[in-house]
C-alpha cells in the first residue's frame, strides 16, 4: 500500500513536470514572424502515411520528396536548400495535432504541408492559426479554409466537385439523389452542399448513409440506397472503403447510375474495385486523364512533365491525384518563399495573392476569400471504362 | 423482407469470420487463462501472406497452405518465446504481453507489405440471387468452411483424447498434471489451433473485406467480444456469439444509423459484462472463480 502511494506520487510528479515542460515549450516558440535567414529552408509535412488514409499519404510523400529534390537540384529556393521533415499522423486527428505541434515548436519549420485528409487537417488548423504558421492542406473539404488566415489548400474543394455533379444531374434530368458518405471529415458537409447547390434545379438528397473510413461491409448502406430508389446515387469516400462500397453497389444490382467523388483518383481504387467500377461517373482532376487532354490545354505540359518525372523516380508507378496535391503544395510554398523569404507573414500574404499558378491539380488563383484557388474548371467529368478513367464528351 | 434477409446474409458471412477469431481466443484462454490480443494480427498475417504468395505465382490452395504454415509458426513462436518463459502467468500479464506482440506484428507487416489494403481473388467469383437476395460465391464458401471447421473443433474437444486433455487442463490444471498431461504441450497445441484458425479466417475474409497491416485490430476486438458471449470458455458460445454480432451490426446499420455500426460490439460487451460476466452461454462461470 505504502509502495503504491509512493509510486502514484512519483507518477503525478512526472505528469506535472511533463505538463509544465509542454507549456514552457509552447511559450518559447514563435518569438518572431520570421525564421532563420541562413541555412536551409525548413518545410514540415504531416501526412496520413499509415492507417485509413495510407493510399493517399504514401503517394503524397513520394511526390513531395520528388518536388523537393527537383527544387534542390535547381539550386533550392532563393539560393537556400529545402529541408523536408515528414511526420506520420497515422490517419488520426490527435496524431496530426501532435505532429504539427512538434514541427512548430521543436523543428521550428518555415511552412507546414498537410494533412492528407480533412479530419486531420481540421485538427491542425487551429494550431497553425494560433502559432501564425503558414499551412497548405492536401485535403478536400471547404471547411479547412473557410475564414482562415493562415491555412491554404491544394485539393479541389468538395464544393466544386459537387457543382460538377449537380451540373450533370441537371443535364440528365435527375431529381433525387441518394448519398453514402464517409463518416469522417471528408464526408462532412457533402449532403448540405448538394442540397444547397441542387435547390435551383429542384434536386434533393433523399437518403443519407454513412460509413467509417475503415469499414469492410457495405451491404446495409447499399440496401438502404436501393430501397430509396433515387434517380442517381453518390458514393463519397476514399479507397479502400469507396471501392468496397462500389462493389456492394454492383452486387446488389442497384439500377440507378452511381457517382463517386474525387477521393477515388488513384490506381488503388481501380485495382480494388475491379470490374465493378466500370460505368461509374466521377468528377476528377485532370491528372487521371492527362493522356487524353488536347495539346492546347494549359495544364498539359505541367501534367506530362510531372507524370514522366514521377514514373522515372518511382519505377514506373503512375502518380495519383493525391500525389498531385502534394506536388502542388511544395511548389506553391517554394514560390512564396522564393519571392517573399521566410518571414511567415510575408509568405502568408504572398500565398493569398497567388495568380495563375499552373499546377497539377488545376490553375490556382487565390484571394482573401478563397484560400483554395481552384474553381469547378479544375475537375472534369470522367467515367471508368475497361478499368481506366476516361474523359467524358466535353473535353477541356 | 428482402432487405431484412439481405442484411442477415451479409451479417452471417461477416459474423462467421468473427466466429473463427472467437474460437481462437477460446482455444488459448481455456488452457492457460491467457487472453491473446494478437489473435486479430494472426488473421491479418494470414491474409497478407496468402496475397503475397498468390502474387508471387502460387495457386490459391498452395497460397492458403503457406499462409497457414507461416501463421502457425508465428503463433507457436509467440507461445515459446513470450508466453512460456513467464513463471506465474495471470490473465492481466498475458494481456500486456500479447498487446506487445500485436504491436510488433503490426509493425513487421507494415514494413514487409506496406500500408495499402489488398484483397485476394474469391475462391469462386460470381453471385447468386434468390428471391431478390444476393449471395456472393465467397460468402457461401465462408459459411461452408466455417461450419466444417466448427464441427471439427467441437469434435476435437469432445471426442479425441488430445482434445479432452486440453479441456482437462482448463478445468482441473492440477489433476491434469497428476494424470500426466503436460501443460506446456497443451499450451503449445492451443496456440497452434489459434494460429490455424486465424490464418483460415484471414484467407477466407480477404476477398470480401480486404486485408491491410492494421485490419487485425478491429477483427480481434470483435472476435474477443464474440468470445466473451461464451464466457471465453465455450466454443459453441463463441461461434454463436460471432454470428449474432455480425447480424446485429448489419441490422443496426440497416435500420438504425449506419454510422453506429462499430458501436454494436462494444455495447454488447458492456451489457454482457454487467449482466452475465460469465458469458451468456458460460457453464463454468462459478467453477472458475
Amino acid at each position: 500500500m505504502k509502495l503504491r502511494t509512493r509510486w502514484s506520487g512519483l507518477a503525478t510528479a512526472l505528469a506535472l513536470s511533463v505538463l509544465v515542460a509542454g507549456c514552457s515549450e509552447s511559450k518559447s516558440t514563435n518569438n518572431a514572424g520570421g525564421g532563420a535567414s541562413t541555412g536551409p529552408v525548413k518545410m514540415g509535412a504531416v501526412l496520413d502515411i499509415t492507417g485509413a488514409g495510407a493510399s493517399l499519404g504514401v503517394t503524397e510523400r513520394k511526390s513531395i520528396e520528388l518536388a523537393v529534390k527537383q527544387l534542390n537540384d535547381k539550386g533550392g529556393v532563393g539560393g537556400r536548400q529545402l529541408q523536408l521533415i515528414t511526420e506520420d499522423n497515422q490517419s488520426t486527428e490527435d496524431g496530426a495535432a501532435k505532429a504539427i505541434n512538434k514541427l512548430v515548436s521543436q523543428d521550428q519549420v518555415d511552412i507546414v504541408l498537410g494533412a492528407s485528409r480533412t479530419g486531420p487537417s481540421l485538427a491542425m488548423r487551429p494550431i497553425a492559426e494560433s502559432s501564425k504558421m503558414p499551412m497548405i492542406s492536401l485535403a478536400a473539404s471547404k471547411a479547412i479554409i473557410d475564414g482562415s488566415q493562415w491555412v491554404f489548400k491544394t485539393a479541389q474543394n468538395d464544393a466544386v466537385v459537387i457543382a460538377q455533379m449537380i451540373d450533370l444531374a441537371k443535364q440528365r434530368g435527375w431529381k433525387t439523389i441518394g448519398l453514402a458518405r464517409d463518416a469522417s471529415g471528408f464526408g462532412e458537409g457533402v449532403a448540405e452542399g448538394m442540397t444547397d447547390q441542387g435547390k435551383s434545379g429542384g434536386i434533393s438528397v433523399i437518403r443519407i448513409e454513412k460509413f467509417a473510413p475503415d469499414a469492410t461491409d457495405f451491404t446495409a448502406q447499399m440496401v438502404n440506397l436501393r430501397s430509396a430508389n433515387a434517380d442517381a446515387n453518390v458514393i463519397w469516400g476514399i479507397p479502400p472503403a469507396a471501392a468496397l462500397a462500389q462493389r456492394a453497389y454492383r452486387q446488389l444490382g442497384i439500377a440507378s447510375p452511381v457517382l463517386q467523388s474525387h477521393g477515388i483518383g488513384n490506381q488503388a481504387f481501380l485495382d480494388t474495385a475491379g470490374a465493378s467500377a466500370d460505368g461509374l461517373l466521377a468528377p476528377l482532376g485532370r491528372i487521371n486523364v492527362a493522356d487524353q487532354l488536347p495539346a492546347d490545354n494549359p495544364q498539359k505540359k505541367v501534367l506530362t512533365d510531372f507524370i514522366d518525372n514521377y514514373r522515372k523516380a518511382y519505377g514506373g508507378e503512375q502518380p495519383s491525384a493525391f500525389a498531385g496535391y502534394g506536388y502542388d503544395a511544395v511548389n506553391l510554398a517554394a514560390e512564396a518563399i522564393g519571392k517573399a523569404g521566410t518571414n511567415k507573414q510575408a509568405v502568408r500574404d504572398y500565398l493569398e495573392g497567388v495568380k495563375n499558378h499552373v499546377g497539377v491539380s488545376g490553375v490556382f488563383t487565390m484571394s482573401p476569400q478563397d484560400h483554395s484557388g481552384l474553381t469547378k474548371d479544375a475537375v472534369v467529368m470522367t467515367t471508368v471504362a475497361n478499368g481506366k478513367f476516361t474523359l467524358m464528351s466535353k473535353p477541356g | 423482407m428482402t432487405d431484412f434477409l439481405q442484411l442477415v446474409v451479409a451479417g452471417l458471412s461477416q459474423g462467421a469470420v468473427y466466429a473463427l477469431v472467437a474460437i481462437g481466443f477460446v482455444a488459448i484462454f481455456t488452457v492457460g487463462g491467457v487472453i491473446n490480443l494478437a489473435q486479430g494480427e494472426f488473421v491479418a498475417l494470414g491474409g497478407l501472406v496468402a496475397i503475397w504468395a498468390v502474387g508471387s505465382g502460387l495457386p490459391m490452395l498452395a497460397a492458403a497452405a503457406v499462409a497457414v504454415v507461416i501463421v502457425v509458426c508465428v503463433a507457436v513462436g509467440v507461445e515459446r518465446l513470450v508466453v512460456r518463459p513467464v513463471r506465474s502467468m495471470t490473465t492481466l500479464t498475458s494481456i500486456i504481453l500479447t498487446l506487445g506482440v500485436s504491436t510488433a506484428l503490426k509493425a513487421a507487416m507494415l514494413l514487409i507489405w506496406g500500408p495499402d489494403s489488398k484483397g485476394l481473388a474469391p475462391i469462386t467469383g460470381g453471385q447468386y440471387t434468390v428471391a431478390g437476395v444476393t449471395v456472393r460465391g465467397q460468402e457461401l464458401w465462408i459459411l461452408a468452411i466455417v461450419t466444417v471447421v466448427s464441427v471439427a473443433v467441437y469434435w476435437f474437444y469432445d471426442r479425441t483424447v488430445t482434445g479432452k486433455a486440453l479441456r482437462a487442463c482448463a478445468e482441473q490444471p492440477v489433476a491434469a498434471r497428476l494424470v500426466g498431461i503436460s501443460p506446456g504441450a497443451a499450451s503449445m497445441l492451443s496456440f497452434t489451433l489459434a494460429g490455424l484458425l486465424g490464418a483460415l479466417a484471414g484467407v477466407l475474409a480477404s476477398p470480401l473485406y480486404f486485408t491491410s497491416w492494421d485490419s487485425g485490430l478491429v477483427l480481434g476486438l470483435k472476435g474477443f467480444v464474440a468470445a466473451t458471449l461464451g464466457g471465453l470458455v465455450s466454443v459453441p458460445g463463441a461461434i454463436f456469439g460471432g454470428l449474432l454480432l455480425g447480424v446485429l451490426e448489419n441490422l443496426l446499420a440497416g435500420y438504425g444509423d449506419s454510422g453506429l455500426r462499430d458501436a454494436v460490439a462494444f455495447v454488447v460487451l458492456i451489457v454482457v459484462l454487467i449482466v452475465r460476466p460469465g458469458g451468456v452461454f458460460g457453464r463454468h462461470a462459478e467453477a472458475r472463480v
